[in-house]
């Protein structure tokens, strides 16, 4: 369910700008904080459920935290994003399956 | 652009613990009953879709005003075994009868108790190579809309 929690979390619209700036490559918070109609210790909160989440990634240089994209995180989503056909055979199986179940208990 | 590119296939497959016959059965006559309700052509809210279960039978969108729209026709009828639909959906999700992707549905038996189906959406190029691809790509991708929808109801719950 990692896609649940990234879609409740990328539903606050200040964090989703803060998401979508990371798109342009890794940033640092004041870099990503230019701009935004919030404080840099909000963008810092931002960035940190953003990071519970499993959307974003930290690493440290020197004193700075640079903020980046995390692949995996954005492969979970899309993965079930991507999925038209996907989504709906297994629908069909659920159907199938509860109706023949459903069938047999009849007999 | 040479439109006789041939474009990949997008081939899915599942497993139903069920008998072929009535795999057959809810996948076509049942339609109504699985198929997931965000996953429409029309511009309406579906109510729901259809299967006219016949060679020549149509794919049919009710939308909750009572609109019909076809989304396919069915060209090949072999129950319980394959049914194949001519997908008359553009690049852009509008219906379109001039459109030629065909989606195949095969479906074998794995012992008296269960079905392994596969269908196979292909023949993208007859839409053109442009067209072919991104309709490749929703399909095999995600539906078309879907995260931007999911955005508008998520701020929606919000306010």
């Amino acid at each position: 369910m990692a896609y649940g929690t990234a879609l409740a979390v990328l539903a606050d619209p200040t964090r989703r700008q803060v998401f979508e700036r990371l798109r342009g490559g890794p940033r640092p918070v004041n870099k990503l904080a230019q701009g935004l109609p919030v404080s840099r210790p909000a963008v810092s909160q931002h960035l940190k459920v953003l990071k519970d989440a499993g959307l974003v990634e930290e690493r440290r240089k020197g004193v700075r935290r640079i903020y980046s994209l995390r692949r995996e995180g954005l492969m979970e989503l899309r993965e079930w994003l991507d999925s038209f056909w996907g989504d709906a055979l297994d629908a069909f199986k659920l159907e199938a399956e509860r109706s023949y179940k459903a069938k047999k208990r009849d007999r | 652009m040479n439109e006789r590119v041939a474009i990949a296939p997008v081939r899915k497959t599942v497993h139903v613990k069920v008998p072929i016959a009535h795999a057959f059965e809810v996948f076509t006559s049942g339609l109504t009953r699985w198929w997931p309700h965000n996953h429409g052509i029309g511009k309406k809210p579906i109510q729901k879709v259809q299967m006219e279960p016949r060679l020549g039978g149509r794919w049919i969108e009710i939308a909750e005003d009572g609109t019909e729209t076809s989304a396919a026709t069915i060209i090949l009828w072999e129950p319980p075994h394959r049914f194949a639909m001519l997908w008359q959906v553009n690049a852009q999700w509008k219906p379109d009868l001039a459109m030629k992707s065909e989606v195949d549905v095969r479906f074998t038996a794995d012992g008296p108790e269960a079905t392994n189906v596969e269908l196979v959406h292909h023949k993208f190029e007859t839409m053109g190579a442009e067209a072919g691809a991104s309709m490749r790509k929703d399909v095999d991708g995600g539906w078309p809309g879907l995260m931007q929808r999911f955005v508008e109801e998520a701020e929606r719950g919000r306010n």
